[in-house]
């Protein structure tokens, strides 16, 4: 978790981000931001998420569980 | 499925880009997103320069004078062309098909088979394998492959979901008999149930071009768009590579025999910079043997990006000698191929610019 905590905060540039923090709350919350977030995904957890998957995530904390259920599915 | 050609090979290779250059610094004033966020995405994505044709050029256009250039230096006869196969998605008119244009311009024989194929990014893949089909007859002898696209008239300038990282492009490969034994492995798979994520909705058939699908529409990503216009679904494309495209090269390899070490060289598609390093991590292949800076140079061209990524890349040494080569193709469609083969001996390998 706080390895995934760390990445998230890289890509938004920020210093830390917590479970939280709602995505879209964040100034570099964007297309690019959503397109480095499925890359981190696939290279360090094996999930392939597409843009649409993002539509019902709103915190840091869902898109956890997220990536929690499409790793045992 | 799989594919096997035996003594086949590609004897010569030509690209035509427009000279037309344009940056995606003096463009990004266009995009309704805060300047630091476009720099940031340039950064990440490799975007810089594309070619774009000027207003009214057209693929038979471009076609055409890659072949008068040909003709010129006499590294092509005209009367030794038995198929003329061309690969585009924006063709001059819906009817009639390009390549008989591009055939009528140049007074070729009547003795000529021209066939149009409507493919993107694997388009190259696709026209090689149908123009390795047509050499299985007596009567072909000498296939000129085309592959171009001006697919830049249809994006929308205000659209940065697609338009910095489009380009405008034609090659023209000539592909002949091998008189050595040689064997080419090819792959394929297409999957027609994603055809949306590709897709330029309006101005066929389906839904004909009005005034009101002329109309820019702010489709919710402060992207400017009409339904005449390309549209991109990004992070799908993205999935898909990612998930399709390791699997279908490892297969070929292991249908080949071959290992990925023998590979010199990954030729793919170029999407943008950051699809290819992140295909190349996946495949565990260095970057060095992928190449990855079409796009930055001259913008992506569809399927024209592979023989791109070879004459820009790679001339000299395919001109002098002979390297094993892992072409691979995949967007529009849904379709993916690729191709392995021993790539060498080219009678001519280079790129040059339009007009």
């Amino acid at each position: 978790m706080n390895e995934f905590l760390t990445k998230i905060a890289n890509i938004l540039e920020e210093n830390a981000v917590k479970e939280t923090d709602k995505l879209k709350a964040f100034a570099q919350w964007d297309s690019l931001a959503v397109l480095s977030v499925i890359a981190m995904l696939d290279a360090n957890y094996g999930v392939n998420l597409r843009a649409a998957d993002f539509e019902p995530v709103a915190t840091v904390g869902d898109l956890w569980n997220l990536v929690q259920s499409r790793k045992r599915s | 499925m799989n594919f096997t050609f035996r003594r086949k090979r590609i004897s010569g290779l030509l690209a035509i880009v427009p000279a037309n250059e344009r940056s995606f610094v003096e463009e990004m004033r266009n995009f309704n997103f805060p300047e630091a966020r476009s720099l940031k995405l340039k950064e990440v994505m490799g975007y810089d320069k594309h070619r774009l044709v000027e207003p009214g050029v057209c693929v038979s256009d471009l076609a055409v004078f890659g072949l008068e250039h040909l003709f010129k230096h006499g590294l092509l006869q005209r009367d030794e062309i038995d198929a003329l196969i061309l690969i585009t998605q924006s063709p001059d008119h819906f009817m009639p098909p390009t390549s008989n244009i591009v055939q009528g311009r140049l007074g070729l024989k009547h003795d000529t088979l021209c066939m149009d194929i409507g493919q993107g990014c694997a388009g190259f893949v696709i026209g090689l394998i149908q123009a390795f089909l047509l050499l299985e007859q007596e009567s072909i002898r000498k296939v000129v492959l085309i592959n171009a696209d001006v697919l830049s008239r249809k994006t929308s300038p205000k659209d940065r979901n697609s338009y910095p990282l489009v380009g405008d492009a034609a090659s023209i490969a000539i592909v002949e008999r091998d008189p050595e034994d040689s064997t080419i492995y090819a792959n394929l798979k297409m999957d027609g149930t994603r055809n949306e994520a590709l897709m330029i909705p309006a101005g066929g058939f389906r839904m004909p071009s009005t005034p009101a699908t002329a109309m820019l529409e702010d489709v919710g990503d402060n992207n400017l768009r009409a339904r005449d216009h390309l549209r991109m679904d990004g992070s799908a494309v993205f999935n898909f590579v990612q998930v399709e495209v390791p699997p279908m090269i490892e297969s070929l390899l292991a249908f080949a025999g071959v290992s990925m070490d023998a590979v010199d060289y990954f030729l793919c598609h170029q999407p943008n910079r950051f699809m290819l390093q992140k295909l190349a991590d996946k495949m565990k292949v260095p970057y060095a043997r992928m190449p990855m800076n079409i796009v930055e140079h001259f913008g992506n061209s569809s399927g024209v990006t592979i023989p791109m990524a070879i004459t820009f890349n790679l001339a000299t040494r395919l001109k002098n000698g002979h390297l094993q080569v892992c072409l691979a193709g995949y967007g529009v469609g849904l379709t993916w191929s690729s191709m392995l083969m021993r790539l060498g001996g080219l009678a001519f390998c280079e790129l040059i610019n339009y007009p």
